[in-house]
């Protein structure tokens, strides 16, 4: 079938862009068969009742007029002859009956006085004689009937149509009532024959072009249908793609001009409802950005005072009644953790809106990591397998917190030591951070960079905000890298990080903009004498 | 400058006002405050401080407007507080002559750290001077003329301007430049550098938009050049 289409498709594409979507199983292919067998059923019965028709009319008529003039020669001619005739009467005899109107041959059959068989033959037709002449028909010819009521006479004119060497012919004989000569005749059809051969042809031809006519009539049909439909599924396809202000125009009142109208609603309504979730997801993320705008200013005032506080715990004088210190110590790390959550929220809501951007810089990866494990005090923790070296240009920032994140993820679900190696291929830069801790279960695996996803409900509250695997994510994202979470052969979860070695291409180059912006830093400034 | 460091806290919110100024007369500096963008100017013009803290997003004339003001007669330091860490804010806020930025929720231990970083900036070393082209830095007077004539600096472009010249014709890289001159750690924002040199190129360079003494190197950093 496959093929059959293919060869089909091939054959169409060859000739027309319009035949290209013909299909064995095409409507318009179906269309069009059913058109031609129905135009054909019609012309060919038509036609065919028609010639019959004819055909019987022409060779009756004809048949009828030259078996009259048989019968009138028989008894005017063959009738007035004596018993026993002459070969020469005979002949002549017959030569005046075949020159009639007619045009028939004649052939006349006696017995002269000797009671020998004497033929007379008018000539035409290379020489008519009784072998040309059906045994059937002699036989019923010069048989002799009873009189009885119902059949007056003792012979009867018969006739029958032959064909003799692609030529019909009617032949006829009968015998003179009373001991006449018996007498046959001979009738080429010919010229019946060719007029009705031409009305077949007419009528063939014109069978032909009402075939013609129907397919063209099916192609216009199958066109009339088949464009509505074809343009339907374009824009079906477009509003699959998320083009949902497609519309289609509904011309006319007919059942595709409904679809389209349908097509349409169903179009308008889900743009509708597309655009209601847009707008409510947007004025939930927008809710979320201002809320944690919001809890800043309290924060900032709060986490200034808690410092305070904190450093009061800390002194030597101890300057906190110890019934309240565990009530700080709570506020300070409780405060802590909200600073965290709200600045990861800030962070998540950055990347939501879009209005992250890469400040990119020129890194040695093995001194960022080492700097980045050293500023949270994980040296011990973390063994690092990284040549200096491996330079990149990348965020220094953004990469800090993936590792951050990475690292301090594996310490705190895996347990130290948790390794961490560099390596670089051609145009990545590859870092993997593996921990010896259970491994991540597989039904979680797929959900580690959720926001605020939880292993389980019952699991403790842990100290991270629940964002953390979700930003790194991102961040790797916006350097158009990607980490994977993955579970070692030897135990633990692997997580890899894969970065462009040069982001460049998809930020502005801040060198490009220190060179361009030069100027601006004039206006602000001035150039104060 | 005095022994006791005296600051100009600009915030219109009350509970951080009141919780900075807390944090930083804690931490050993005078602080005066201000709760609009107005009233600072005001205190400015009234008692001179060794540097300011200022809020963007203040009402009436904001933050990054103080700061062009200030700038227009003034090099004190500034550091600005903002709620809005969204790159764009950062970009101007540098760009209308901060020398700094923290970013809120603050903690006063970062904040003192980095002012206190600022201040050192303005600090007198004692050493030679060095000439490039028209360029003449005087370490020890910690003044730079070009062509005779004294160049206003904020104690920021004067640092970054002479760790450049400390080390002529050699690359530093961004991250350098910013342990170097802001003591910020591994984690710095380098546009920092990228707007302090657009300044310091604005004051120092001939034109501006081709320099000759501070060159970018592609990919490192920059480099303090004399003239060929």
């Amino acid at each position: 079938m496959t093929d059959q289409q293919g060869g089909v498709r091939g054959w169409a594409a060859g000739r027309k862009g319009a035949l290209s979507r013909l299909r064995f199983t095409s409507l318009r292919l179906r269309l069009v068969v059913v058109f031609g067998l129905v135009a054909l059923t019609a012309a060919v019965s038509a036609s065919g009742i028609a010639y019959w028709l004819n055909r019987e009319a022409v060779l009756t008529r004809t048949q009828e007029a030259v078996l009259r003039d048989f019968r009138q020669e028989m008894h005017n001619r063959a009738g007035s002859l004596p018993a026993h005739p002459t070969q020469d009467e005979l002949q002549r005899t017959a030569g005046q009956m075949a020159s009639s109107s007619q045009r028939f041959s004649v052939l006349l059959v006696a017995e002269d006085a000797t009671g020998r068989t004497v033929y007379g033959n008018s000539g035409g037709l290379n020489g008519f004689e009784l072998e040309d002449v059906p045994k059937t028909l002699r036989a019923a010819v010069i048989r002799q009937q009873d009189v009885t009521d119902g059949n007056k006479s003792p012979y009867h004119l018969y006739w029958q149509r032959i064909v003799d060497h692609g030529t019909p012919y009617l032949v006829a004989g009968t015998k003179v009532i009373g001991g006449g000569p018996t007498g046959y005749m001979m009738k080429s059809l010919e010229p019946e024959a060719k007029d009705l051969n031409s009305l077949a042809w007419s009528l063939g031809i014109a069978t032909g072009l009402a075939l013609i006519g129907s397919a063209l009539l099916a192609q216009a049909a199958a066109t009339t249908v088949l464009k509505p439909v074809h343009r339907l599924g374009v824009a079906a396809s477009r509003l699959g793609e998320g083009k949902l202000d497609t519309r289609l125009r509904v011309s006319g009142t007919d059942e595709l001009a409904d679809l389209s109208r349908t097509f349409n609603n169903a179009a308008e309504a889900l743009e509708k409802r597309v655009a209601e979730m847009a707008a409510r997801d947007e004025a939930s993320r927008r809710f979320v950005a201002d809320m944690s705008h919001e809890l800043r200013t309290p924060l900032t005032a709060i986490t200034a005072v808690t410092e305070v506080l904190e450093e009061e715990l800390d002194s030597e004088a101890g300057g906190i009644d110890p019934m309240i210190e565990p009530a700080v110590r709570l506020v300070v790390s409780e405060t802590r953790r909200l600073n965290n959550l709200v600045e990861n929220l800030m962070e998540v809501t950055r990347f939501d809106a879009g209005t992250a951007r890469l400040v990119l810089d020129d890194v040695d990866i093995a001194d960022q990591i080492t700097a980045c494990i050293d500023a949270r005090a994980w040296l011990d923790a973390v063994d690092l397998d990284a040549e200096r070296g491996i330079h990149a240009r990348l965020d220094p920032r953004r990469l800090d917190v993936i590792l951050a994140n990475l690292i301090g993820n594996a310490l705190k679900h895996g347990g130290s030591p948790v390794r961490v190696s560099v390596r670089e291929t051609e145009d990545e830069l590859v870092i993997q951070v593996q921990d010896h801790g259970p491994g991540i279960p597989e039904d979680v695996l797929p959900h580690v960079f959720d926001r605020f996803y939880k292993a389980s409900a019952s699991r403790p509250r842990s100290d991270g905000s629940g964002l953390g695997l979700s930003i790194a994510m991102e961040n790797a994202h916006i350097h158009g890298g990607e980490i994977t979470a993955a579970n070692s052969p030897e135990g633990g979860a692997v997580f890899t990080l894969r970065l462009p070695r040069d982001t460049s291409p998809l930020t502005e180059d801040p060198e490009d903009r220190a060179e361009k912006d030069k100027g601006s830093g004039d206006g602000a400034q001035g150039e104060t004498p | 400058m005095s022994p006791v460091p005296s600051l100009l806290l600009i915030e219109d919110d009350d509970a951080i006002r009141t919780a900075l100024e807390l944090s930083l007369t804690r931490q050993g500096h005078r602080v005066a405050t201000a709760a609009t963008g107005e009233d600072g100017l005001k205190l400015l013009r009234e008692q001179r401080p060794d540097l300011i803290v200022l809020d963007v997003m203040l009402p009436g004339i904001d933050g990054f407007e103080v700061c062009r003001r200030i700038r227009r007669t003034d090099q004190l330091p500034i550091i600005l507080l903002t709620a809005r860490s969204d790159d764009i804010d950062v970009v101007v806020g540098l760009e209308s002559g901060a020398d700094d930025y923290v970013v809120k929720p603050v903690q006063g231990r970062v904040l003192d750290a980095r002012i206190r970083a600022v201040l050192r900036r303005g600090e007198r070393e004692a050493s030679d001077s060095a000439t490039f082209g028209s360029l003449v830095i005087d370490r020890s007077a910690m003044t730079v003329t070009k062509n005779g004539e004294d160049l206003q600096l904020t104690p920021t472009e004067l640092r970054l301007l002479l760790e450049l010249s400390r080390r002529p014709g050699q690359a530093l890289s961004r991250q350098q430049l910013l342990r170097l001159v802001w003591e910020h750690d591994y984690l710095g924002d380098s546009r920092l550098v990228d707007a302090c040199v657009q300044r310091l190129r604005a004051k120092v360079e001939d034109v501006p938009s081709s320099p000759t003494l501070i060159r970018t190197v592609r990919g490192v950093g920059y480099r303090l050049d004399a003239p060929q």
